[in-house]
């Protein structure tokens, strides 16, 4: 009995109970001061274990994991020695490089993103059988594809700009105002993630069109050269979940995925060990993972 | 090698390097599990189905070897290594003893079953869904829940047994 009942509220806390059983729980908790001992006492524990290994996730990779990863290290061996740890992956990271296009260009990329209307995020993932699913996958990659041209080419905007980047609600002292104000036009309310750890201030936000809905654009600058100017995208979307995936458009790196009704995408010339390590800041704040 | 395998696996490093570290609890031993993971992923690349979700796979290879290992050798870790990695001696006080706090979540985790301990990592600390724990796991959603539900229970207790945890505990997640 006590079995099952701890069983139940570690799904509780997990999230992983249906509503009515999820209801049967809150009833318990509310009449059983106990019961509401155990389970923040739970919840304690999971989150010291969430900070044991918060630190992991930043942490510079090691060359021999890139190489390794890249398929650049020799198949393995019985007693083969593993190569040792030469250098961090931090070394290897070029500056960020700035765009010369013209105004123009910028401005007709713009309009790509603003008036696209068909924009989705992450479709390519969904496992489609048969001919008519080919040509759905095919048609839902394209489709894909153009958002993250899209997402690319305002990112673009952003370097451009420099210090002043295009953004329709500047960050005030309180950049809550700014989410307030951009929440107004979007379907559901925008959370504001705090990257300062890593460096990146918050400078504005600007509406664009995602899935054929209006979403968030979150703009973030730094003086770290190795991170650059970050543009983190967030909508409403129908599409099932995916996890992070990673694309790139020329020097622009994407990592995008998709959770509970939530599409995020994180843009920037940012090697992609940092732009993992961010996303994985930002699913963490905003209940995205 | 596909460029966008590649690219797949690089995303997915840093989330492999703390699974891993929870799994073997020693920062060396992680990295070379990781690095053996890589290069089985990469001879066994045609196996991944495109749809699925590559993160679970690899998860699934960095357990599958981990798993190897241990049934081969004891790898488990003596207590504190991880500390020593870690420690320097010129840490204030205050977070001296929020990371020996934290060492002792650690030093529990490395106490639990190897079972219980990966059903923990995968879902209270990689946030996969029970389902998806299962899957990487390969048991019913059920063992998963039940190995779990142990599992927090067991670090709790085990916490709750150390010496002064509970106050050391709430400094590290003050920090």
């Amino acid at each position: 009995m006590q079995q099952r009942s701890d069983d139940r509220l570690v799904a509780y806390l997990d999230g992983e109970l249906e509503v009515a059983q999820r209801r049967e729980v809150e009833a318990w908790l509310d009449a059983d001061p106990a019961a509401r001992q155990r389970m923040a006492a739970l919840a304690e524990s999971a989150h010291l274990l969430h900070l044991v290994f918060a630190e992991a996730i930043h942490e510079p990779l090691p060359e021999r994991l890139i190489a390794a990863a890249r398929g650049e290290t020799a198949p393995p061996q019985a007693g083969a020695q593993i190569l040792p740890f030469r250098r961090r992956l931090g070394a290897q990271i070029a500056a960020p490089r700035r765009w010369r296009t013209g105004l123009p260009v910028a401005a007709s990329l713009l309009g790509l993103l603003v008036g696209g209307g068909v924009a989705y995020l992450g479709v390519g993932k969904v496992a489609l059988d048969g001919a008519a699913g080919k040509q759905a996958a095919l048609e839902a990659t394209a489709v894909n594809n153009l958002w993250l041209d899209n997402a690319a080419g305002y990112f673009k905007l952003v370097v451009n700009a420099s210090d002043s980047p295009p953004v329709d609600i500047p960050a005030t002292e309180d950049p809550r105002e700014a989410l307030q104000k951009i929440s107004q036009s979007l379907p559901q309310e925008v959370r504001l993630p705090d990257l300062k750890p890593w460096g990146l201030s918050f400078r504005g936000a600007r509406l664009v069109v995602e899935e054929g809905r209006p979403a968030a654009a979150l703009i973030y600058t730094t003086d770290n050269k190795a991170i650059g100017s970050l543009g983190l995208i967030i909508g409403s979307s129908k599409q099932p979940d995916i996890s992070p995936t990673f694309d790139r458009r020329q020097d622009v790196n994407l990592l995008y995925w998709r959770h509970q009704g939530r599409a995020y995408a994180l843009v920037g010339q940012a090697d992609i060990g940092y732009l993992w390590g961010i996303a994985n800041d930002v699913a963490w704040q905003l209940d995205a993972v | 090698m596909s460029a966008r395998f590649g690219d797949q696996l690089i995303a997915v490093l840093p989330r492999l390097r703390r699974f891993a570290r929870g799994l073997s609890g020693s920062i060396a031993d992680a990295d070379d599990l990781v690095q053996a993971a890589c290069e089985r992923a990469l001879a066994r690349q045609h196996q991944f189905q495109e749809g699925t979700r590559f993160d679970s796979w690899m998860f699934r290879i960095v357990q599958t070897i981990w798993i190897d290992q241990v049934r081969s050798r004891d790898v488990r870790k003596e207590d504190g290594d991880i500390a020593e990695d870690r420690l320097g001696s010129d840490e204030p006080a205050r977070r001296v003893e929020a990371r020996l706090a934290l060492d002792e979540v650690r030093r529990a985790l490395d106490r639990l079953p190897p079972d219980q301990r990966m059903a923990l990592l995968l879902v209270t600390v990689e946030g996969l869904s029970y389902k998806e724990a299962a899957e990487v796991v390969q048991v019913p959603v059920g063992t998963i829940m039940s190995r779990l539900a142990r599992a927090r229970i067991a670090l709790q207790l085990q916490l709750e047994a150390g010496n002064g945890g509970r106050r050391s505990t709430k400094n590290a997640a003050a920090q």
